[in-house]
C-alpha cells in the first residue's frame, strides 16, 4: 500500500531554511556546472566565450589522458610519470591506506571491547584523550621519522604510517562490538570454538557492514589526498597529485583553462560514481555522541 | 567480557597470548608513529642540527626565536589574526547554518533527501578538484558575467586583494558541511518524538522547537564538534595550497597553512628545528584552550535533567 505523503506545515522558518537551501545547491553546482561545460571547449573558444555554452564541443579529455605527465626528480635524474601510473599508485595507495587504516581500529577495538585487561583500558583512554588533546606541528618530525625508518617514499610506508587506531572510527566499532550479546561468543566456546574462530567467524562478520562503510569512506579522504602523497610520495605521484601539477605544468597545450577543468573532471569522477552507488550506505548511521572524560 | 586469569601462568592462558598477538602490531605502531614522532618533535624543537658537520646541539634558542617571530614579526602577527578571524568566522556562520539545514532534513521537510546528499558531496570531491574549478570561476567567470550581464568591469576575486579573503571564506563555508551535518543529523534523529509532539502540544513554534527541543537533545555532538574544532585555529589551511600552492599572497595565509607550506619547502632537516618549536608552542597554547572550551561548553550545556 502507498504511504501517503504528509501535509506540510510550512512556517517562515521552514521557507527560509528551503530557500537557504536552494541557494547553497546553486552555488555549489553552478561552478562545478562552468567547469564541466569549461572542459568541453578549445581554448580559443574559452578566450571569447567565458560562460557560454561551447561554440564547437571538443573532447579535451583524450589529450589529457594521453599528454599529462607529471615531471619527478630523482637520483638518477629527472622522470616522467603518466596518467596511468598515476592511476595504479592512487589505487595502491588509496586502497592499501584504507584498508590498513579500517582493519587496524577494528581489531584494536574489538579485543578492547571483548578482553577486559587493563591494556584495554588504557588504550581506550589514549583514543578519547587523543581525540580532545590535538598535537599541532609535528609534521617535521614525522617526516623525519619515515627517513629513519625507511618508509619515506614508498607506498606500503604510508600504509604503515595510516595503520593506527586513535580517532573516531576506533569508537565507532567499540561501540558495534560492545553492542553484540557475550551469548555468542560463550555458545561458540561451549562448541568449542577458540579465539580465532571466534573473531573471524562470528565477530568480523558481524562487522563487516561497519567495516566495508569505514573503509569506504577512508578511500575518499585517500583518494582525494593530495598533500601526503605531496610530501611523503616525491616520486610516487597519484592522480590529485597530477591535478595539483598540472597548475605547474609546462606542456603548452595542457596548461589551459579547458584542459585544467577535464583533469578535475577525470579526477572527480571514480569518486563520484562510488558516492552515488553507495551514498545510502556512506549517510547512514554513523553517530557520534559526546565524550565525557 | 574475557579477564585476565591470575591463577594461570600467563604464557599458559591462550585468552591472553591471543590478545597479545594481536594487540601487538597496533602498540608498535602506535609507539613509533605517535609517541615516537612527538616525542622526536619535542626533542627536535631543542636540537640546532648542524648538517656540514653532522652534528646535534642541544639548545633553547629555536623557542626563543620562535616565541619572537609569533609574537614579534609582521608576518606571523598578520597569520595569527587571519587564524583567528577564519575560526570565528567560519564558526559563527558554518556552525549555525550546519545545524539550521540539519534540522531541515532532519523534519523530513520536501527534497531534505536530495539535500542531505547535496550538503554532503563536498566532502568526498576532491579538494584540490574543487579549488581548481572555483579558482577559475572566482576569477574568469565571475568577471565576465557581471562584464557581460550588468556592464560591470572587475578584477578576478581572487586577484584582488579586497575580495581575496572573502572568497577564501566563502569558499570553506560552502564545502565545510558535510560531516557535520551528517552527525547533526544523525544525533537529531535519535530524539524522542514524544519530547518533540509533547512540545508541539504546548504550542510551540519551529523555532522554539529548535532552540529548547532539538538543540539540547543533540548539545553533547554539538559540544564535541566545537572543542575538538578549537585546534583549527592553528592547523585549518583554508584549503590556501589547493589555490595558491606555496606561494599564497600576504595577508590570507593560516597557521595550518604557513606551517604546512613552510614543511614543504624546507630544503634540508637543519628548518626543521624552528618548525618543530613552534609547533610545541602552538600545541602548549591549543590544549589548554580546548580543555578550557571543553570545560566552558560544559558548564553552560543542558543538564540531564
Amino acid at each position: 500500500m502507498m504511504k501517503r505523503k504528509e501535509k506540510v506545515n510550512w512556517t517562515f522558518m521552514k521557507i527560509v531554511l528551503l530557500v537557504g537551501l536552494i541557494v547553497y545547491a546553486i552555488c555549489l553546482f553552478g561552478p562545478v556546472i562552468w567547469g564541466v561545460i569549461t572542459s568541453f571547449k578549445g581554448q580559443a573558444d574559452f578566450r571569447i566565450n567565458v560562460i557560454g555554452l561551447p561554440k564547437e564541443w571538443v573532447w579535451n579529455y583524450s589529450q589529457i589522458l594521453e599528454k599529462f605527465v607529471v615531471q619527478i626528480f630523482t637520483d638518477v635524474g629527472t622522470v616522467e610519470v603518466g596518467m596511468g601510473e598515476m592511476l595504479m599508485n592512487s589505487v595502491l595507495y588509496a586502497v592499501g591506506c584504507a584498508f590498513f587504516s579500517a582493519l587496524i581500529p577494528c581489531i584494536t577495538s574489538y579485543l578492547c571491547a571483548r578482553y577486559d585487561y587493563f591494556l584495554s583500558r588504557v588504550i581506550y583512554t589514549i583514543v578519547i584523550v587523543a581525540m580532545i588533546l590535538p598535537i599541532v606541528g609535528s609534521l617535521p618530525s614525522e617526516i623525519r621519522v619515515a627517513r629513519a625508518i625507511g618508509s619515506y617514499d614508498h607506498i606500503w610506508g604510508m600504509w604503515l604510517f595510516k595503520a593506527n587506531f586513535l580517532g573516531l572510527y576506533f569508537i565507532v566499532f567499540y561501540n558495534h562490538f560492545k553492542s553484540i550479546p557475550q551469548t555468542y561468543a560463550e555458545a561458540a566456546k561451549i562448541d568449542g570454538a577458540g579465539n580465532w574462530d571466534i573473531l573471524l567467524k562470528i565477530m568480523l562478520p558481524l562487522a563487516r557492514n561497519t567495516f566495508f562503510t569505514v573503509m569506504l569512506i577512508r578511500f575518499i579522504e585517500f583518494w582525494n589526498d593530495y598533500q601526503t602523497p605531496l610530501v611523503y610520495l616525491p616520486t610516487k605521484p597519484t592522480i590529485s597529485l597530477g591535478v595539483y601539477h598540472m597548475a605547474y605544468t609546462t606542456i603548452n597545450e595542457l596548461s589551459t583553462v579547458p584542459m585544467r577543468m577535464s583533469a578535475a573532471v577525470i579526477a572527480i569522477t571514480p569518486i563520484l560514481i562510488l558516492f552515488l552507488s553507495f551514498h545510502k550506505r556512506l549517510l547512514g548511521n554513523l553517530t557520534v555522541g559526546g565524550i565525557k572524560g | 567480557m574475557t579477564k585476565y586469569n591470575k591463577k594461570k601462568k600467563w604464557w599458559k592462558d591462550k585468552d591472553f597470548l591471543f590478545y597479545c598477538l594481536l594487540i601487538a602490531f597496533p602498540l608498535a605502531q602506535f609507539l613509533i608513529f605517535y609517541v615516537g614522532v612527538n616525542f622526536n618533535s619535542i626533542l627536535m624543537a631543542f636540537q640546532r642540527i648542524d648538517i656540514q658537520k653532522d652534528t646535534i646541539e642541544w639548545t633553547v634558542n629555536n623557542i626563543k626565536n620562535a616565541f619572537q617571530m609569533m609574537t614579534g614579526s609582521a608576518e606571523l602577527l598578520s597569520v595569527m589574526s587571519v587564524s583567528l578571524i577564519a575560526y570565528v568566522v567560519l564558526t559563527g556562520l558554518s556552525v549555525p547554518l550546519g545545524l539550521f539545514f540539519s534540522y531541515y532534513i532532519y523534519k523530513k521537510l520536501p527534497l531534505s533527501g536530495m539535500f542531505r546528499v547535496i550538503l554532503f558531496l563536498p566532502s568526498i570531491l576532491s579538494a584540490i578538484v574543487m579549488a581548481t574549478i572555483f579558482q577559475f570561476f572566482f576569477e574568469r567567470a565571475i568577471p565576465t558575467a557581471m562584464s557581460q550581464f550588468f556592464d560591470i568591469e572587475m578584477m578576478g576575486l581572487l586577484e584582488n586583494s579586497e575580495t581575496r579573503f572573502a572568497c577564501i571564506l566563502f569558499y570553506n563555508i560552502l564545502i565545510g558541511f558535510g560531516t557535520h551535518v551528517l552527525m547533526y543529523t544523525n544525533s537529531m534523529s535519535g530524539i524522542s518524538q514524544e519530547v518533540v509532539e509533547a512540545s508541539q502540544l504546548d504550542g510551540a513554534s519551529t523555532l522554539q522547537e529548535f532552540m529548547y527541543v532539538t538543540l539540547p537533545m543533540i548539545y553533547p555532538t554539538l559540544a564535541m564538534f566545537l572543542f575538538t574544532g578549537v585546534a583549527g585555529i592553528f592547523t585549518n589551511q583554508l584549503h590556501l595550497y589547493s589555490f595558491y600552492g606555496s606561494s599564497a599572497p600576504g595577508g590570507i595565509s593560516t597557521y595550518g597553512y604557513y606551517f604546512y607550506a613552510k614543511t614543504k619547502m624546507a630544503t634540508s632537516v637543519a628548518e626543521y628545528p624552528l618548525l618543530s618549536a613552534m609547533g610545541l608552542l602552538m600545541s602548549a597554547v591549543a590544549v589548554p584552550l580546548t580543555l578550557g572550551v571543553k570545560w566552558f561548553l560544559e558548564k553552560i550545556g543542558p543538564s540531564e535533567d
